[in-house]
Parts: structure tokens; C-alpha cells; sequence
């Protein structure tokens, strides 16, 4: 069949007819996207098609455990095309007493850690990998699996009492440092000499089951935003926004348009506070700790900012599901635009002070590159997406909120390097502050909250948000007074598995540069283990000094 | 041209000095806090009714409502409060207040704790402990009529209803 | 007690909420550093443990190691409404449910705390942090206090 697979030529009608071929069974919801149901055995082909030929990125995949509605366990595989706005959604079904699907990690490397964690959580099989414990703890009792319908979400298996040694990761001999001393390491770099050869992440110690606790008793649809909204500290509105906006998509709710402009300036102000945390941890990792100080004097005025408009620093606790909680009056339109300008003056002059320093700019430039393919064919998203050449933006692709009414530039940068992920975020900072002020002259009058809220049992619906890491999607199952089935993605779970190009052959020196470019929660990232190949020993090494042994200036 | 960038870091050096000093030199000078900042909720004695709406809307359980046969218990800690408000907006006689108080530190977990007991009210027919007297009061002043078998527990209402109506059907 | 605090910071699963806040109080703003306050790499060199997070069940064995490395006295400050009750997960299957559950399995692994005090609040904000260490070096007094009302 002849296709016309250039990028902007293709319409939705044209993609049902491509995809009659595998499967009969198609239909378009308006809350998720075109969903095509087909038997596991044509999986690969569908998912080679959909990913190669009709170019989608790959943005997520959820295991359900569908026992009480159909009697079989479903995954649901989500790709979206950019230039329609469009999700491409794979449902496959397998039988609950044997559950199989093949994998797809060898056609879509960016399904690896889907799969692994449907393993762990779920207990489906896929055939033609490797699987290993990924998720939960080495020493869980083996065939729980928490995600299932007939395990509590308050389940305390014994092994807690018995956790007398720490996990060991490689088994090679320990240095004079005990790799287990207090925090826990999450990136493993295996060096030869002085380059990095390979890196394995050995984390989700922060796993919490918040998605079974949304399906249990003790919580409602109106409660999950606080939830959600905790699940990460520096970006957690994101979710909440994301997961309000599946449900009312679900329930065709008329959310205000007041609601959503405001809710659109708290997640730009976010977005601001998020960035100039993340230059300044930056600063402080590359030696420069003035740079580290200013930049976070000037954040603490978007805090108070923050405070004065929702009430409370991080956590606003404004969102529910069909509006906000507290509205902004006049005066604190005022406020907020004061308040921003003096950010946006003393920014420029310390972001001119900043990229000029030497030892910034000859360790951030060409280190850490990651070329464009590799970042197309591994779907990351965010800004490490921007500066390898790949336009790619929520806002302006699957458009939301207030988005639509204003006018704003995505940057992209095409080096790939650590200078050019610098240099997107410290971009988009001062087109946030440009958004934000188009919102506060642009906002309707009106309610805060919809008046109906009525959510129908057994629907799918898809929420998505750029957050200041990248894009977070949630798909929301609808069920009786909670959801049935919530997924949660965190844009960080797609981009680490990029690091393993962007380390290999690079110096030792740069990797805390390079692993901290792709912004990952920051707590994590303090501390290294670094395993010499040649010598067989693995040294708990600080950031800070093997920074500081390889000085460049 | 390659002085005027080497020479750029220094302008460090005005930016500091226009920033100046900011620090405020807390807990000897006043906090940097707004008048919105969400703190402890205070609940007010004569108002709350025991009804225990603000325990089902608490998301982490921090609000906790007990029964018992003599009393209805509603317990606060603040240990697990998230301090998102929602108690105070679900609150039907406005008895939950949100406070500005955040200095919360203690050694002893128990100060933590508030807790409120409402006895219950006893049927002036059998004796039997049934609902608290705020409730009654509330039911009452929304229903003036409701006076008549306001005291009574819902048990004996129903079995007055059934012999008044079987009588009246004789 | 010891006027030059050398604090550990060890996160046990938070979100980094209160982490950020702990780092906040380091910056010009509120600068801790005036008291003395220096955060260091190891616990062996600490005098005062900053615990974030509800401890979950993957981290458990290395914040047992942890706090075990930290000589005697031990003082131990528990950050946000995860550290001092579990937070809003507190009985989820992976989580033990902050300092209060911990302390038993503590008792179980011989680990003894000399003083904890707990800082309650979501995220704690940076001065709130600041009145729990000056409340352990004895520089403010106790605000809150148990309240038992009975209404008939």
C-alpha cells in the first residue's frame, strides 16, 4: 500500500484506514484517542508499524488487572503523532491464569522499563526478554504482586522483620567506603581507567504504591489530587493538573475558563521555580557556589509569590477535580506582575554573569552528547528532547488549559550537548515569565469550579502536561467513586535510559554534569558508585570530588 | 574584545552588592510569611457538632472520628495533617478555623494531639445513648417542628410512628 | 549541649519537598549558617540527623546502617508529615509509616536514639525547620501542647 508518511500530509481518516489491516476493531473516544484492539500475536506487528512507518513517539503503556470487569489481564500500549495531536492507543488482552504477551523492547527500546515494571507489579510474563526484580524490594515474597485486584493496599508482608543485610549490587569487592553507608546510590558507572563504559540504575526506592492507594477504599475522586500532588516535591502540580484533566475529559465536565487560566499560571510559575533550582544545583555541582547562592536568593521570591496566590510554598492544594479552590483578586494580579518583572531584571543579569564563567562554559560544551536519532528512537521527552533537535512540546502539540490563548516560542538547540540543555531551560524561564504575564492581562471573569460534576463508571481518559522535566502523562480508568485502574508517568522514567549513550566513552569527570542535565530528582544523584573494570573494586565516590580532582581551568 | 569577556563574571561583584544583605535573622526577627499561609486548624468547642464530615473529607486521616456508646471522639493530629484545608471548606457550621501557625516542633508526639469528646445525648423514652447534643440542636434549628420527638432515639421514634398509625387504622 | 550543630541529611523515600526546604534554609534567605549549622557527607562525622521521608520498605536496611554510624549522643530530627506520621501513604504496602512505627524495628536492630524531635508540616517550610534545632539546642520553648475538650 502506497502511504504518504511525510510529516504533515497524514489525516486520522487515512491512519484508521492503514491500521484496518491488523485489526477490524477500532474506535475513536474523545477522552483517550483511536484505540485499536488486537490479538496478542499481531502486537509486534502493529507496534513496528505504528513506531516506524507512521513515526510516533512512544509515550507510555499501562498493565491492567481486568479479572472483575472481562476476566483477562489488558496492557495498553500509547503512542502519540505530534503533528495531530493525536494518541495511537494498542489494547491487547491475555488470558488471567497464564498471563503472556510478547515483548517489544527490541522494536521500541523505550518499552524496556514497562515492561519490567508490569512484571514486577503485576505478574505478566513477556516472552522473548530477560525479566528481573525491578521495582520491589530483592527480598519480596515472590508470586505477590501488589497491583492485582485480590492484594489489600495495606498488605505488611513479614520480611520486614528479617532485613538484617543490605541488598548488594554488583558482586565485586567493596572499596574502604561500604556503598550502603547512608544514602542510597542510584547510578552505577562502570569505568575503565578514566572512562565510563557502562552506567545501571539501580533505583525506585521512593516507591510508595501510590497507585493502588488510589484504587483503595480510603480514597475518592476528589481526594487523589492531594494525593498526586505529593508525588514529587519540586513538580508536583503537574500531576495533579494531569490527573483532574483525564477525569474531566472522561466526564466531559465544563471546567471554567477562569479555572483554567489559573491554572495555567501556577504551573508557568512552577516551571520558573523548578528551572532556577535545577541552574543552581548545576552551579554548585560544577564549583561555582555564588552562582548557587544568587540563583536561589532570586527563587525564593517566586516562592513567597507562590504562597501569596495558593497558600502554601510547594503543595498548593488548590486543584479538584472541575476547578480550583482560591481565586486571585486584583491586587494580587498586581503583586504577581511586580514581582516578576524584578525577577525577569535580576535574572538576565546573573544569566549574562553565568554563561560566561569558564569553567561553566568548557564543561558544559560538547560533553554529554546525544545525537538526534538516538533521542527519536529512545522517545525522550522534555528538554533533553529540545537540545538534541527534536521539536517537541505538550503545550503546543496536545494543547491544554489556557495554552491555546497565548502566544509563546518553544526553544530548541541542536548541539546535544550539556550547554545546550542549559541554555533550553534558562530559555524557557524568561518565556514563562512571558506567559504568565499574557495570563494575568488576558484573564476572563467568571466561576472557579464547574457546577456539574458527574463522572460515568468503566471509561478511559488521557491526561498530559509538560512539566519543567518533560511530558507526564496519566491514564485513568473510571470506576465507582475512585478510579479503577490509575497510571502514573513521570517524565525522568523515559529520560534516564538516554544516559547510557551519553556516558559511554566519556570521561569520569563529566558524568555529575551529564547525569544531572537530564534533571532528575536531585536527591538521588549526590551520590555515585564507581566500579573499576580493571582493578575489579567499587568506590562510593562523592560528586563533589571527582569534580574537584579533575579541575579543567 | 576577549578582556570584555573575561571581565564579565566580575559583574558578580554589582549584582551582590545591589542585593545587599537579605537574610532574616529568624527566630529573632519576624518570619517570611503571608497572611494566606496555611497552618494548624483550630477547631472551635462551640461549634463543632461531632458529625464527622471533616473526617471523610481528610485525605490522610489525620481527622479521625470515633464511636463509642457514651460519646463520639474527634481526634486531630497534626503529626499527619497535610494542611491542604479541605476540612475547613467541608465544615457545615464553619467550626474548623485555618490558622497561620506553623512553629509546631515538639519532642513529645502527644502534643500533637487535640481531642474533642461529645457525649451523647440518652432517650428520654428508653435510656438509650443515641446522638450528641450539638447535632440535635443543629437538627432543630433547621427543623423547628422536629421538637416534638427531637429527644427521643431513632428506635422508639419508630415504634411511636408504627402505634400511632395502628391506631389510626383501627 | 553543643552550640555548633553538624548536621546529616538522609532522605528515606520523600518526594524532595522537604528536602528542598532543608537546602532552602541554607541560602541567603534564611542561612543557617549563622548558628553554626554545616551539612556534611558522612554520617560518622554528624552530630544531628535531618530524616525525610516515611522510610520505605527498599531503603530500610540503609537507613538502619545509617543511623547505626552516627556516634553517641544520637539526635535525630524528623521533617514534614511523612518522617512524623507516615504522611498521606501512611499504610500503604510499601512504606513503614515515619519515626513512630520505626522506632520498634529500631529497638529490634539495637540502634538507640538519644532526643527526637519532630517538625511537622507539608512541605515544612525552612522556618519551621529552624524552630525544631533551636528548639533542641534549647534557644525557644514548646508552643503546641495536648488538648482534651469534653462537650455534653
Amino acid at each position: 500500500m502506497v502511504m504518504n508518511t511525510s510529516k504533515s500530509k497524514l489525516s486520522r481518516e487515512e491512519i484508521i484506514d492503514a491500521l484496518k489491516k491488523f485489526s477490524e476493531d477500532i474506535i475513536f473516544v474523545e477522552s483517550a484517542g483511536l484505540i485499536i484492539r488486537v490479538k496478542k500475536d499481531r502486537l509486534r506487528e502493529v507496534a513496528r508499524f505504528v513506531h516506524d512507518v507512521l513515526d510516533a513517539y512512544f509515550r507510555t503503556m499501562m498493565a491492567v488487572d481486568e479479572r472483575p470487569i472481562n476476566n483477562t489481564f489488558a496492557a495498553y500500549y500509547v503512542f502519540g503523532k505530534d503533528e495531530l495531536g493525536l494518541n495511537i492507543i494498542i489494547e491487547t488482552h491475555t488470558d488471567p491464569l497464564d498471563p503472556e504477551i510478547p515483548s517489544i523492547s527490541d522494536l521500541v527500546p523505550a518499552a524496556d522499563w514497562y515492561e519490567l515494571e508490569a512484571w514486577d507489579l503485576l505478574g505478566i510474563r513477556f516472552t522473548g526478554r530477560k525479566l528481573y526484580r525491578f521495582i520491589l524490594p530483592d527480598e519480596w515474597p515472590e508470586g505477590l504482586y501488589p497491583l492485582r485486584k485480590d492484594v489489600d493496599y495495606n498488605l505488611r508482608p513479614a520480611i520486614r522483620k528479617t532485613l538484617k543485610q543490605p541488598p548488594t549490587g554488583p558482586k565485586v569487592p567493596v572499596g574502604p567506603y561500604h556503598p550502603a553507608l547512608h544514602e542510597p546510590e542510584y547510578f552505577e558507572l562502570f569505568v575503565e581507567g578514566e572512562r565510563v563504559v557502562d552506567v545501571r540504575y539501580n533505583g525506585f526506592h521512593i516507591h510508595r504504591g501510590i497507585e493502588k492507594l488510589a484504587e483503595s477504599p480510603r480514597f475518592t475522586y476528589q481526594k487523589v489530587p492531594f494525593l498526586a500532588e505529593r508525588i514529587c516535591g519540586i513538580c508536583g502540580f503537574v500531576h495533579s493538573v494531569s490527573y483532574t484533566m483525564s477525569i474531566e475529559r472522561v466526564a466531559k465536565i465544563d471546567v471554567p475558563e477562569r479555572a483554567e487560566y489559573i491554572r495555567s499560571i501556577i504551573l508557568e510559575i512552577e516551571r520558573i521555580h523548578s528551572h532556577l533550582l535545577w541552574l543552581g544545583v548545576a552551579c554548585h555541582l560544577l564549583g561555582y557556589d555564588a552562582g548557587f547562592m544568587h540563583t536561589w536568593r532570586i527563587r525564593e521570591k517566586i516562592m513567597v509569590l507562590a504562597e501569596q496566590l495558593t497558600g502554601s510554598r510547594k503543595t498548593y492544594g488548590i486543584n479538584l477535580v472541575g476547578g480550583v479552590r482560591k481565586d486571585i483578586n486584583k491586587d494580587k494580579i498586581q503583586v504577581a506582575m511586580n514581582t516578576l518583572s524584578s525577577v525577569k531584571e535580576e535574572l538576565s543579569k546573573l544569566v549574562e554573569v553565568i554563561t560566561h564563567v569558564p569553567q561553566i562554559v568548557k564543561r558544559a560544551s560538547g560533553t554529554g552528547i546525544l545525537p538526534k536519532d538516538d533521542a527519536r528512537k529512545l522517545s525522550v521527552v522534555g528538554p533533553v528532547a529540545r537540545a538534541s533537535g527534536l521539536n517537541r512540546d505538550v503545550r503546543k502539540d496536545y494543547p491544554y488549559a489556557a495554552y491555546p490563548y497565548v502566544s509563546f516560542k518553544v526553544p530548541v538547540y541542536s548541539e546535544g550537548d550539556n550547554l545546550a540543555r542549559i541554555l533550553v531551560r534558562i530559555d524557557e524561564v524568561f518565556e514563562s515569565i512571558n506567559i504568565i504575564e499574557q495570563l494575568l492581562d488576558k484573564i476572563p471573569q467568571g466561576p472557579i469550579f464547574a457546577e456539574k460534576i458527574e463522572v460515568p463508571e468503566g471509561k478511559i481518559g488521557v491526561g498530559n502536561v509538560e512539566a519543567p522535566r518533560g511530558e507526564v502523562i496519566h491514564i485513568t480508568i473510571t470506576g465507582k467513586g475512585r478510579p479503577y485502574r490509575w497510571r502514573v508517568r513521570a517524565p525522568t522514567y523515559q529520560n534516564i535510559p538516554a544516559l547510557k549513550v551519553m556516558l559511554k566513552d566519556a570521561p569520569l569527570a563529566d558524568a555529575p554534569l551529564t547525569i544531572a542535565s537530564i534533571d532528575p530528582c536531585f536527591s538521588c544523584t549526590d551520590r555515585i558508585v564507581v566500579v573499576d573494570l580493571k582493578t575489579g573494586k567499587a568506590m562510593k565516590r562523592n560528586m563533589e570530588e571527582i569534580i574537584r580532582k579533575n579541575k579543567v581551568i | 574584545m576577549t578582556l570584555k569577556k573575561l571581565l564579565k563574571p566580575f559583574k558578580l561583584l554589582s549584582i551582590a552588592k545591589k542585593a545587599g544583605v537579605v537574610t532574616v535573622l529568624y527566630p529573632y526577627q519576624k518570619p517570611l510569611i503571608t497572611p494566606e499561609f496555611r497552618g494548624k486548624i483550630v477547631i472551635d468547642s462551640t461549634k463543632c457538632m461531632g458529625c464527622g464530615a471533616c473526617a471523610n473529607a481528610c485525605p490522610p486521616n489525620a481527622l479521625l472520628i470515633t464511636e463509642s456508646n457514651e460519646a463520639v471522639i474527634l481526634s486531630y493530629f497534626v503529626g499527619r495533617c497535610i494542611f491542604c484545608g479541605r476540612c475547613a471548606d467541608v465544615c457545615p457550621t464553619g467550626a474548623i478555623s485555618i490558622s497561620n501557625e506553623f512553629e509546631l516542633a515538639t519532642t513529645n508526639l502527644d502534643n500533637l494531639k487535640t481531642i474533642l469528646v461529645h457525649r451523647h445525648r440518652e432517650c428520654v423514652n428508653c435510656g438509650r445513648p443515641f446522638a450528641t447534643g450539638r447535632i440535635l440542636e443543629y437538627v432543630l434549628r433547621k427543623v423547628p417542628m422536629a421538637e416534638k420527638y427531637i429527644n427521643e432515639c431513632p428506635d422508639c421514634r419508630k415504634n411511636r410512628f408504627i402505634n400511632i398509625v395502628s391506631i389510626r387504622k383501627r | 549541649m553543643k552550640k555548633s550543630i553538624w548536621v546529616f541529611h538522609l532522605n528515606t523515600g520523600s518526594c524532595n519537598g522537604c528536602d528542598i526546604e532543608i537546602l532552602d534554609a541554607l541560602t541567603p534567605y534564611f542561612d543557617v549558617e549563622r548558628f553554626g549549622i554545616k551539612l556534611v557527607a558522612s554520617p560518622r562525622h554528624a552530630d544531628l540527623v535531618l530524616l525525610t521521608g516515611p522510610i520505605t520498605l527498599k531503603t530500610l536496611p540503609m537507613v538502619i546502617n545509617a543511623l547505626r554510624a552516627v556516634p553517641r549522643p544520637r539526635y535525630v530530627l524528623a521533617i514534614g508529615a511523612c518522617a512524623v506520621g507516615g504522611g498521606i501513604w501512611y499504610d500503604s504496602y510499601s512504606v513503614i509509616g515515619g519515626v513512630k512505627e520505626f522506632k520498634k524495628i529500631l529497638e529490634e536492630h539495637n540502634v538507640e536514639i538519644d532526643k527526637i524531635v519532630f517538625v511537622p508540616g507539608c512541605p515544612a517550610r525552612p522556618e519551621a525547620i529552624i524552630y525544631g534545632v533551636a528548639l533542641l539546642l534549647g534557644l525557644v520553648k514548646e508552643k503546641v501542647s495536648k488538648e482534651v475538650v469534653v462537650i455534653d
